[in-house]
Parts: structure tokens; sequence; C-alpha cells
């Protein structure tokens, strides 16, 4: 937050910004590029869910509901009804959004584990509705999906479009991460009591982050049916939900580029190490359960506990002198304005 | 300025009968002690006083509006500041960052303006940046404004939750056992930035088992036994009430 980046850490992500923008330029086969369209559609979401689970401290387990309302209103729009693929997003984004308001409304008063449960409870409707609903839906065959419009109708193009919103997205949350906005996220998260002392209205904070966290679930939705190019209820399985959820804890709460290294670790591993894909969720427990006990604060901390003990900084034991000329002018001050 | 009014407020929780009919003016400019011996109802009235509870029977007043059914979050934006007996911070955040917490009511861009990162919003976090900063280093926390607020020592961490509570921008603060387990050097620290808070005009409300230091700093002092006044005046009549060296001082 407040915490000043280091020369080193700024190079660290502008090379990581250049090797993201020139990625189809470098990446080995058609195969890899769509694993990175696939990191880059699931961060989008994820990105936004961070705010609530990572920051927020709201246990979010069904946000595949979201992912799902998103992906099936760009079929729907884009594909049923032709309507400009670009447009179709964007309304998806709305669409989720809407969702997240009457999702959070009756769920976000809820203590923590009742909350994750209508979460839950809220995706497994969404799945059971999309089977229902086959006039929209397709039902259990599902429904063909069209690509985006030029000039992001070839992969390289829709790699582009991902990489564009995705780095808006993350962008957006970054600077509610570093203000005052972030700060009370936090408060909630640790203690609302502490929260409620200096005024922060709990319900109404995470509502509108909940609602945000469903607009880029909506807009990962429309790029993930694109990208997919056919979905049916089994693409959005609760697990998948799961997924998302355990991407942010292995990530390290409070943390953006976290969560981010651990939705590239969890989608890219099972891919890329074929042991590693006969195992599927196994592996997914494996490492969460080997976050959870060793390094229970996530990746992003454990780089933290990395940097210091390469530049140790010594604590001294100060005692604690007041500057009363100075608090006096700095109480005066706060009295006046 | 008027004072913090609390009259006949009765509070019970089930049977029990945490607080009977007290009543309190916590004025600006003033420090009010708040004494009593364990369970005697200290702490029920600063959660009364601060909207974690509801009064049974009884109002709690400021400037005539009645507050005693208000959110806390109301009466931390009139300006109604409090500290913990156990401190509260966020541990994994920066002591800089839990001081700028308390500017939260002084916040006007929303969350939309916050992400797309306006101007006005930058402009808020420089100028709140700046008077947390000052009051850190007003309290003596300037050597440990970017230390993560976990790794502080205990008195560090009473002082920052006195510094949040000052970005508050308070008119009353209360202070729930601030000299709890500071030393003898620490308390007069403690006692000076008091003392400053006073002559800046905040009405400070203290609930203090240290009764030396009760009696030293305070301008009025209230008794409390099983929810009830028993004595409230100058440090110097409570003292010598028998009633209060019966139950509480000893002899």
């Amino acid at each position: 937050m407040t915490n000043t980046r280091s020369p080193a850490g700024s190079a660290g992500l502008l090379a990581g910004g250049v090797a993201l923008a020139t990625l189809p330029l470098w990446v080995g086969d058609f195969y890899q590029l769509h694993l990175a369209q696939l990191i880059g559609v699931y961060w989008i979401l994820i990105v936004g869910l961070n705010l609530v689970v990572g920051f927020t401290g709201q246990l979010s387990i069904g946000h595949v509901g979201l992912l799902a309302i998103g992906a099936y209103t760009f079929a729907f729009l884009a594909g049923t009804h032709e309507l400009n693929p670009l447009f179709a997003i964007a309304i998806a984004g709305v669409i989720g959004g809407l969702c997240g308001l009457l999702l959070g409304l009756p769920s976000l008063r809820l203590p923590g584990f009742y909350f994750a449960m209508t979460t839950m409870a809220f995706s497994l409707i969404v799945t059971e509705l999309t089977l229902a609903q086959d006039e929209i839906t397709g039902g259990g065959i599902g429904l063909a999906v069209p690509g985006v419009s030029a000039p992001f109708d070839t992969p390289d193009g829709l790699y582009w479009l991902i990489l564009i919103v995705g780095g808006l997205v993350t962008w957006l949350t970054w600077n509610v991460s570093r203000c005052m906005w972030g700060r009370s996220l936090i408060a909630i998260r640790d203690s609302e009591i502490t929260a409620m002392a200096v005024g922060i209205s709990l319900f109404r904070a995470k509502l509108i982050v909940f609602v945000f966290s469903g607009v880029t679930a909506g807009v990962a939705g429309a790029l993930f049916a694109s990208l997919q190019s056919y979905i049916t209820p089994d693409t959005f399985v609760f697990e998948l939900g799961l997924f998302f959820f355990v991407c942010i804890i292995i990530g390290g709460r409070g943390s953006i580029l976290g969560p981010f290294i651990g939705t590239i670790i969890l989608t890219a591993l099972p891919e890329l190490v074929a042991p590693l894909a006969k195992l599927g969720n196994f592996f997914y427990g494996l490492t969460l359960l080997a976050v959870v006990l060793l390094i229970p604060e996530g990746l992003q901390r454990l780089f933290e506990v990395l940097a210091e003990k390469l530049r140790p900084r010594r604590i001294e034991s100060h005692v604690v002198t007041p500057d009363l000329t100075r608090l006096a002018a700095a109480i005066r001050e706060g009295q006046s304005s | 300025m008027t004072a913090l009014q609390v009259t006949d407020v009765t509070k019970s929780f089930g049977g029990l009968t945490a607080l009977d009919q007290v009543s309190l003016e916590l004025r600006p400019g003033e420090v009010h002690g708040l004494i009593g011996p364990n369970g005697s109802g200290k702490t029920t009235l600063l959660n009364l006083l601060s909207g974690y509870y509801e009064p049974t029977k009884g109002d709690i007043r400021l400037d005539g509006e009645d507050l005693s059914r208000t959110r806390v979050q109301h009466r931390a934006r009139l300006g109604i500041a409090r500290t913990f007996q156990k401190p509260r911070l966020l541990g994994t955040m920066t002591v800089l960052d839990n001081a700028m917490l308390g500017a939260w009511r002084d916040v006007g861009s929303n969350f939309l303006g916050t992400a797309l990162s306006l101007g006005r919003t930058r402009r808020e976090e420089r100028e709140f940046a700046r008077r947390a900063g000052e009051l850190l280093m007003g309290v003596g926390l300037g050597h440990a404004v970017h230390r993560r607020a976990d790794l502080l020592e205990h008195a560090e961490q009473r002082f920052l939750e006195i510094a949040r509570a000052l970005a508050m921008r308070p008119k009353f603060i209360m202070l729930d056992e601030p000299a709890g387990g500071l030393t003898a050097l620490e308390t007069e620290h403690l006692g000076r930035i008091i003392q400053v808070m006073r002559d800046a005009g905040l009405g400070v409300l203290l609930v203090e088992h240290h009764t030396d230091f009760v009696f030293r700093i305070c301008d009025r002092v209230t008794t409390l036994d099983l929810g009830k006044v028993i004595k409230r005046g100058t440090p110097d009549e409570v003292r010598k009430d028998p009633e209060v060296i019966r139950v509480y001082l000893g002899a």
C-alpha cells in the first residue's frame, strides 16, 4: 500500500509486462497460446473476486455461477441474436454485475460460513437453470459461441483483447488496493469492530466490491465462451468456482501479484506437466494443503519473507517519546478543518 | 461545543443489569475519569457510548440529537472516537496505513473514482498520509511509520490506536484502559498526550484501573460499582469518599 516499490520490483514488473504484451510472438505453439488465453480469462474473474475474498474476506466459492451467466449472455446475444460481440461482452459485464447485486443483497449480511453456502447454492442453481431453460441455453446439448469481431477475430487478436481487458481490471483493483478503499476492505476482513469504529459501512462496502466482482466475472464469462467456442452446463462445474477461490488463497490474501501467480501455476502446471494432468483435483488439493499448512499467508508472503531474509532490517526497541508540540498542532489542525 | 450527555441509562443482558440508571456528562476540553472494580460496567458504558450496544432505557445525546439507537458508524462520523482495551490494529498493514484508516470519515471519493485513480482520490491520499504522518510523529511513532503493525511492541500498539482515533478528527475520544501494560515512563508520556488532547478542546473519557494516574490527570471522576454510580466529583472528592475507598480503592 504505502510501501514504496523497489527498483528491482519495478524492473521485474516492466519485464513481466513486456513478456505478456509480446507473448504471441515468442510462444511455442497454438496450444500454449490457448493456455495463455485461458489464464487471462480466469484472471479477469479472479482479479475481481480477489477484492471480495483476498481483501474483504468474504468467502465466495460460487463465482462460477456468475461466469456461466456471462458466458450464456454472450452466447445468446452474439450467437443467437448476432449482436456485435464487443457490445455483447459489455452487456455480459452489466448482467454479471446485476446478478452480483441480486446475490449480494440477501447474502452479504450473513456470517462467513453461511455466505459461502449461499454462493455455492447460487452456482448450483445456475447450473440447473442452464439445463432447464433449453430454448435459451440449448440445455444439456449446449450452444455454439461465435468468435469476437475484427481485429480480435484471430487467436492472436483474442489474446490481445484478453490482455487489454485483464490489464485494465488489474489496474482498477490495484488503484483500489493502495488507497483508502483498500484499507477499509482489509479492515472489514481483519476486524469488523475496527472498521465500524472508524465509520466504515460494512454492508455497503461489501456490496460494492461484490458487484464489481460480478462485472468482471460477467466479462470473463463472455471471453471464456468465445474462447471455448462451445459451452454446455458441464463447462461450469462447481469445482471451477472452488478453483478460482483456491488460486487466491494460494496466492495470498491482500495481494494482487500473489493470486496472479497462483492462477498461472494452478492453470498451467496440470496442463504442461503430463503426470499432473491425470491427478487433476488431487493436485489442487495437495497444493492447497501445502500452502495452508506451510505458508498460510500464501505465496505473496513467501516472497516478502525471502526478500526480508536477503535484506535483513534490524528492528530496534524504541521508547515511544511523543513530540507534544507537533501533536498539539496536528490535533488543532484537525479540529479547525 | 456541547457535551456528550448520558442520561439515566440502563443496560440489561437477559436478567443481568450491567448498568443501572447511570448518568454522565462528557464535556469538551475536559478529561473525565471512569473507575470502578472489574465488572462494574465501565466497558459496557463505553460500548453504549460508541454504539456497539443499545441502551435498555435512558438516552445518549449530542447537540440535542438522540444517539442511543444510531449505528456505530454514525457516531464515528459525528466525531466520537475510541480505543480498545486490547488494541485492535490491522496487523498486515503498515503503521501509517493503520493511522490513515482513521481518516475514513473524510473520504470523498467513491469506489469507482478510486478505481480510476482520479485526481481527487490522489489528492485525498496525499492529504490523509500527511495528516496521519504528523499525528504519528506527535505520539512518538515516527521511527516505525512503515513497519507492519504486527511487529509493534505493546506500548507502540497503544499509541498507534490513539493516533488512529485522532486521525478521525474527533470531538470526543474514549480511551479504554490505555495505560494497561505500559511502563511508568510510557504512562507518563500517555498522560502528556491526554493533556494535549484536552488543551486542544477534546472531551476525553478515560477508563482506567491505574487510579493514581486517573486522579492525577482527570478533571472529574465518576466511580461505578455493580452498574451504579457511587460517586462523582473532582479527583480529591472521589479519592476521599468512604464508599469509593470501601469498594474499590481499599484502605
